[in-house]
């Protein structure tokens, strides 16, 4: 790599280093190695592409995508080990329930309960502030799908936070 | 409508709440950064690693970041490193802390038992901090065990937090002791899991010290041969806490990190720049293409990394492609007994294999060239459209002798 673009590249990293890794935190529910392991895998993946890159219009939305294209393939080869739960995981119950805990670690619980893709659709859609057309593009699905995964992982959350949800987020 | 207004009023709140989530996530941001840019350098080397074979192919990868750039900054010639064991008044930092430095000392520290799968980054590299792994098999079954080295600043945070046990709701743990060791280093003796939601049960265990000058020495192991996406093979890791602060407390890590590079202040991935420009894809392809022979169509011309899918009309066949700088040493490691010397000192040899993606019926035809100044031509053929591809023909589209002329052509020399 030519040292100009070495140095973009750097700096490039550097400041979406942070962003990424809690974008990645959520999609993984709190799974900080994971986390760690996916974003190195897509700043990883930028510097063998930064040529083409550094052209886009938006790195930063690129890589983005990137991270949330390794979380799902990720995701998808372990698929046979990991089925998404349908119940808050058990740790919440030796806390005596999603109540006492902080709404921090009830949304990453209530996350950890959705699938893998309805997870990124939230993240995207939600935490990224992104349409349902640029989550689509991210996702390789049609706007359509995005729509009812949406539809479905909120209703999910909201019986899953319910009132939690409102009283914190009011505080 | 009342319905739709809760939605909206719900999403507005699960946006706050994820924000407010979302941002509680701190990570060693330079670490990230790092981590990042070994991956990038790692992923144009795998192949060839790979190609290399067995364990000799991980070792490969795993000083990979170092390769390109073995002498570590300035392009001038490197020291000869053949054995580390004989520069033993050697300063720190004057020559770099070896990958197979780091291997042997772990080898010699652990307990009787099979140690494999070998990998090590010294601090030849652009990378900061040195690391080793092996799979170590006591004779219950093999378990991943990894050491890393770095520099932390005495009294910080970071090193604070390096032996801070994690809160048991965050980081779910069957036990965590930290306490000061009589020279004042403080030491963390860890036994949690590789998922902490243990989605999958993997064990991780580990030790961190951290000594007053802030060497940070940290060592994990794990009931399975890897961090992640290998089955447990046994019910706990291979080394007990006892062992474990044993070889976390070795002195020899601590004089290994006075090796580490102090800090520049720059971030990781500005400090080491790679000093020799590799060639780029677009360029190595465009020198290819006229050296295939007649009636060989181009289909496909790689946009990560130089290959290109090139057909004869009996099959689609994968060729692969690299020019590396700086490579002589690593020439025993990818040329050993069979290979050839040209009059002019170009080490030339070839393999045949099944590939490295474990694709039933997989052939690969490889032609491997070093010239004396360390600058390398390999090129690869397979019998099949891509790596993890289902073969579409017998053979490669190119024989190991069409291989041979365009690896040993005077059209490389531009590169060099």
């Amino acid at each position: 790599m030519r040292q100009g673009r070495a140095d973009e590249y750097a700096e490039f990293a550097a400041a979406r280093a942070g962003h990424l890794y809690r974008s990645a935190c959520l999609l993984t529910a709190g799974d900080t190695h994971l986390a760690e392991d996916l974003v190195q895998e897509t700043l990883g993946r930028i510097y063998v592409r930064w040529g083409r890159v550094s052209r886009v219009d938006n790195p930063a939305g690129y890589a983005q995508t990137v991270l949330t294209r390794a979380f799902l393939a990720h995701q998808r080869r372990r698929s046979s080990t990991e089925r998404a739960t349908d119940a808050i995981p058990d740790r919440a119950a030796s806390h005596g329930g999603p109540g006492d805990l902080p709404l921090r670690l009830t949304l990453l619980q209530a996350l950890s309960g959705l699938p893998a893709k309805d997870r990124a659709v939230i993240v995207l859609r939600y935490w990224e502030d992104r349409s349902v057309e640029e989550t689509a593009d991210a996702l390789n699905a049609s706007s359509a799908a995005v729509r009812t995964r949406c539809t479905r992982a909120l209703g999910r959350l909201r019986e899953l936070l319910g009132e939690d949800l409102g009283e914190y987020a009011a505080s | 409508m009342p319905v739709e207004h809760d939605e909206e009023h719900f999403e507005g709140r699960l946006g706050h709440a994820l924000h407010d989530a979302g941002d509680r996530f701190d990570a060693d941001r330079a670490a990230l950064v790092a981590g990042g840019l070994a991956r990038g350098r790692r992923q144009r080397l795998r192949r060839r690693a790979a190609v290399v074979g067995g364990a000799a192919g991980i070792a490969l990868v795993g000083v990979g970041g170092a390769l390109l750039v073995p002498w570590g900054g300035a392009p001038t010639p490197r020291p000869a490193d053949s054995s580390v064991a004989e520069q033993p008044s050697r300063t720190p930092s004057a020559v770099p802390l070896t990958g197979r430095e780091l291997i042997a000392t772990l080898e010699e520290l652990l307990p009787e038992g099979k140690v494999s799968e070998q990998q090590a980054r010294g601090t030849e590299g652009s990378m900061p901090s040195p690391y080793v792994h092996v799979v170590y098999d006591d004779g219950k079954g093999p378990g991943a065990v990894d050491v890393s080295l770095n520099r932390v600043e005495p009294g910080s945070e970071q090193a604070r937090q390096a032996v801070d046990c994690p809160d048991k709701t965050l980081t779910p743990h069957d036990s965590c002791v930290s306490s000061r060791m009589p020279d004042g280093s403080l030491l963390m003796l860890f036994q949690g899991y590789e998922y902490p939601d243990r989605r999958v049960d993997t064990k991780r265990w580990t030790a961190d010290l951290v000594t007053p000058s802030g060497q940070h020495v940290s060592v994990s192991e794990w009931n399975a041969a890897a961090e992640k996406g290998a089955p447990i093979s046994r019910s706990e890791p291979p080394l007990s806490t006892a062992q474990l602060k044993e070889l976390v407390t070795a002195q020899v890590w601590r004089k290994y990190v006075e090796f580490i590079p102090q800090e520049t202040g720059k971030p990781t991935a500005t400090a080491a720049p790679d000093p020799v420009e590799e060639a780029s894809y677009g360029k190595v392809l465009d020198t290819l293409v006229p050296l295939l022979p007649k009636g060989a169509e181009v289909v496909e011309r790689g946009e990560d990394y130089s290959y290109a899918v090139i057909d004869d009309g009996k099959g689609r066949s994968l060729v692969e492609i690299d020019v590396q700088h700086g490579m002589g040493d690593v020439a025993d490691e990818l040329f050993g007994d069979g290979s050839e010397t040209l009059a002019d000192g170009t080490k030339v040899t070839d393999r045949q294999d099944a590939g490295d993606k474990d694709v039933p019926g997989c052939v690969r035809w490889t032609v491997d060239t070093l010239r004396t100044d360390g600058f390398r031509v390999v090129v690869s053929a397979y019998n099949a459209p891509g790596p993890h591809a289902a073969p579409s023909r017998a053979k490669p589209a190119l024989t190991v002798r069409q291989l041979r002329e365009i690896a040993l052509s005077p059209q490389w020399n531009k590169f060099r």
